[in-house]
């Protein structure tokens, strides 16, 4: 058994012989926004979560014209092959990932491993910063068929259609509102929203290298508790970062064809007047 | 109320920086940051842990002959911001006397404006390396 989509993902090996291919922009996606200045693959480019994706004003991502200046501006083609790579097994790395989705961009791969696996292998990094020619890059319009907005998470919750808390066991019994070890901050009410189950998202990767689990693994992860692929998936956490990695599993890894990110996530549901929960 | 003269400093500096100098100056700071004492490897249980942050962070607090305190960090090398920031505060705070350290508020660094830098959540962990430096410094209030 395979990855349903195994071209959504490379290796480090595929990387380190990929460097010098035009066709390839690798892009350092972190949690920790300094990582990339210590040090990075050679000729990769750098996108913060924060800085880079966020809207500078609202709770929202950046615009599509925005979007299409920063890719302009790291000189990435419509047609590039664009590979991220992170820290924490990948969670910003799939997080930049499906926003790059969400406007269109098509090419798109994982690095399995990630910087983890990199720094293992002692592979090479360098602290030079990439700059590329600009290039005219076109975003489409928003992709709202992975994104889950608050009113069809309600109607999720209602239908009894399955939902998936990748938070922490703490988080979802509501005992904690942000991860152990994490501010909590953020949410004025925890628990979880009905209906949903609890797959912490670590569980969808291996620890001792940030690899994904096998096929197998995934499978009977995901499908032990009733998310199967024939159905309209929702994942969430806390602000919508741990569940895009979650959605890379299902999406491309298991290939279920309905897969949503609720990035609102617990930050909004656990505020938000006469939403429902369950502890 | 002023603050240590080397933390005000500190926060002088940064207040005039534009933010590409703020994330160039933090990047020295993690690089610079200090590698733990032999008598201090291993010795975590011995440490201060510091829940809020999102890195395992120990810290501790070694009085020195003439009443400042020197403090120690034990933080991951694939978390050079959260490096970065403890080694600000330990460059603003080393040499203090315990009961100087507690009086510096916990918002000390919103002048240096450092959430155009780093993200919000990431500047509690900054509260939170201050709160426990400040535990490690009442411990040491009375120890000779």
């Amino acid at each position: 058994m395979s990855y349903v989509h195994p071209e959504y993902l490379v290796d480090t090996e595929w990387v380190a012989a990929h460097l010098n291919d035009a066709s390839v922009r690798i892009i350092e996606s972190d949690e920790d926004p300094l990582l990339y200045a210590i040090g990075h693959i050679p000729g990769a480019v750098q996108v913060d979560w924060f800085s880079t994706l966020q809207h500078p004003l609202r709770r929202d991502f950046l615009t599509r014209e925005k979007f299409e200046e920063v890719n302009s501006n790291l000189g990435i083609a419509n047609d590039a092959t664009v590979v991220f790579y992170g820290d924490k097994s990948n969670w910003f790395a799939c997080y930049a990932l499906w926003l790059f989705q969400y406007y269109g961009h098509q090419n798109v791969k994982i690095m399995n491993g990630g910087r983890l696996k990199w720094e293992k292998e002692n592979r090479p990094l360098v602290k030079e910063v990439a700059a590329y020619a600009k290039t005219t890059y076109s975003a489409k319009e928003a992709d709202k068929s992975i994104r889950a907005f608050r009113d069809e998470v309600l109607e999720q919750s209602n239908a009894k259609k399955p939902l998936v808390d990748v938070r922490s066991p703490k988080e979802y019994s509501g005992e904690l509102i942000s991860m152990p070890n994490y501010p909590q901050e953020g949410a004025t009410r925890g628990g979880h929203i009905p209906g949903a189950v609890s797959i912490p998202w670590a569980q969808a990767v291996n620890e001792a290298d940030s690899t994904f689990k096998t096929p197998e693994e995934l499978r009977a992860l995901y499908e032990g508790k009733n998310v199967k692929a024939d159905g309209e998936v929702i994942a969430y956490c806390r602000i919508g970062e741990r569940s895009s990695l979650t959605w890379f599993v299902l999406k491309y890894l298991l290939g279920y064809p309905n897969v949503k990110n609720y990035d609102g996530s617990w930050t909004e549901w656990g505020n938000l007047v006469d939403a429902p929960i369950e502890k | 109320m002023l603050l240590p003269p080397k933390l005000q400093e500190l926060v002088d500096d940064f207040a005039s920086m534009t933010r590409e100098e703020k994330l160039e100056t933090l990047i020295a700071y993690a690089e610079s940051f200090p590698s733990l004492p032999d008598w201090l490897k291993g010795e975590r249980a011995k440490m201060e842990a510091v829940p809020e942050c999102m890195t395992p962070v120990f810290l501790f607090g070694d009085k020195q002959p003439d009443g400042g305190v020197r403090f120690h960090f034990d933080i991951p090398p694939q978390s050079p911001t959260v490096r970065g920031l403890a080694s600000i505060l330990a460059n603003g705070l080393n040499g203090c006397a315990p009961e100087e350290i507690l009086t510096v508020p916990a918002d000390f660094f919103l002048p240096m404006n450092l959430q155009e830098a780093v993200s919000q959540q990431r500047l509690h962990g900054f509260s939170g390396v201050l709160a426990h430096m400040k535990h490690e410094a009442i411990k040491l209030i009375d120890k000779k």
